[in-house]
């Protein structure tokens, strides 16, 4: 697992790293499937990097490079990005593609699911 | 961490997007054969932090996305319009006219100031000639895009290549919902 840089809150995971960190993960999980050419995925970034500022270790954020990682955007049936797949207890319960980039819409989509 | 001691500046370009990589190209094509590396190295941004920051500790891969950066041997960056000029510079076929650019009028450069506009103008309409990372287009391209898209359609060009679709537009709407049938997927 990699961290992009100390200002960096959200985690990236690989196919390698992903059934330990997602799958055996417990409690909520957002996975952002994305990749840094996205125009739309850097205009989310700020918001979503706020968001997991805001949720804290309540819900933990993490993010799957789909240009390097195709066999998991496969796998969750990513036709664009972002895309955010809600995990409960390593259960797929919720997924947004293309939320708008409000911290308001985005944390409303993160914790839909949940009903928190 | 220490940047990598590079001999030539590297320009950074969008491999994601066709008019960057045409101009990536063109740039390619004008170095001199041999003499080409010490000038001006081009490479893709890619899709790995770490790797761009190891080519300087400052380099965000989201502004590497976002601009058009000019790494210098020196650790500065230059970015849009001026580094452009930079790279216009150290071009063979452009060198005898980017002078102008350096040019200071009562402390203004006239001539820089125009190229940045214009690079400002390129980037924002290149939707139009073929960016498929671009995302939506600036409220003031989108009627040249819907000209553009009309013209192809009438001419029987079929759609030009305005962001590809595999990546999503926002939806003002959230749809947050139960998806059991991705839940399988991984079984």
């Amino acid at each position: 697992m990699q961290r992009q840089d100390s200002n960096d809150r959200i985690q990236t995971v690989s196919a390698d790293t992903f059934d330990e960190s997602i799958l055996r993960g417990v409690g909520p999980i957002v996975v952002e499937f994305m990749s840094y050419s996205c125009a739309h995925c850097r205009v989310l970034e700020p918001n979503i990097q706020r968001v997991a500022e805001m949720v804290g270790p309540e819900e933990k954020i993490f993010r799957v490079n789909i240009a390097t990682d195709q066999e998991l955007a496969g796998a969750y049936a990513i036709e664009g990005t972002p895309t955010l797949i809600m995990f409960l207890n390593g259960e797929v319960v919720g997924r947004d593609e293309g939320p708008g980039p409000s911290v308001s819409n985005i944390l409303s989509v993160v914790r839909q699911p949940y009903g928190s | 961490m220490q940047a990598k001691q590079e001999i030539a500046p590297i320009l950074l370009f969008n491999d994601e997007c066709g008019v960057c990589r045409s101009i990536a190209h063109w740039v390619q094509k004008s170095l001199q054969p041999g003499t080409g590396e010490a000038g001006l190295k081009v490479r893709p941004i890619g899709e790995d932090p770490a790797e761009l920051r190891s080519l300087n500790p400052r380099l965000d891969i989201w502004d590497a996305y976002g601009t058009i950066h000019l790494l210098m041997p020196d650790g500065s960056m230059r970015l849009g319009g001026v580094a452009v000029a930079e790279v216009l510079r150290r071009l063979p076929n452009t060198r005898w006219f980017s002078g102008i650019f350096g040019l200071t009028l009562f402390g203004f450069r006239p001539f820089q100031t125009v190229l940045n506009l214009a690079y400002a103008v390129l980037a924002d309409i290149r939707p139009i000639f073929g960016c498929e990372s671009c995302g939506t287009p600036s409220p003031w391209v989108r009627p040249l895009r819907w000209i553009v898209k009309t013209v192809s359609s009438i001419f029987g060009k079929g759609q030009p290549k305005i962001a590809g679709p595999h990546f999503t537009a926002f939806s003002p709407s959230i749809r947050a919902q139960q998806v059991n049938s991705t839940s399988s997927v991984r079984d």
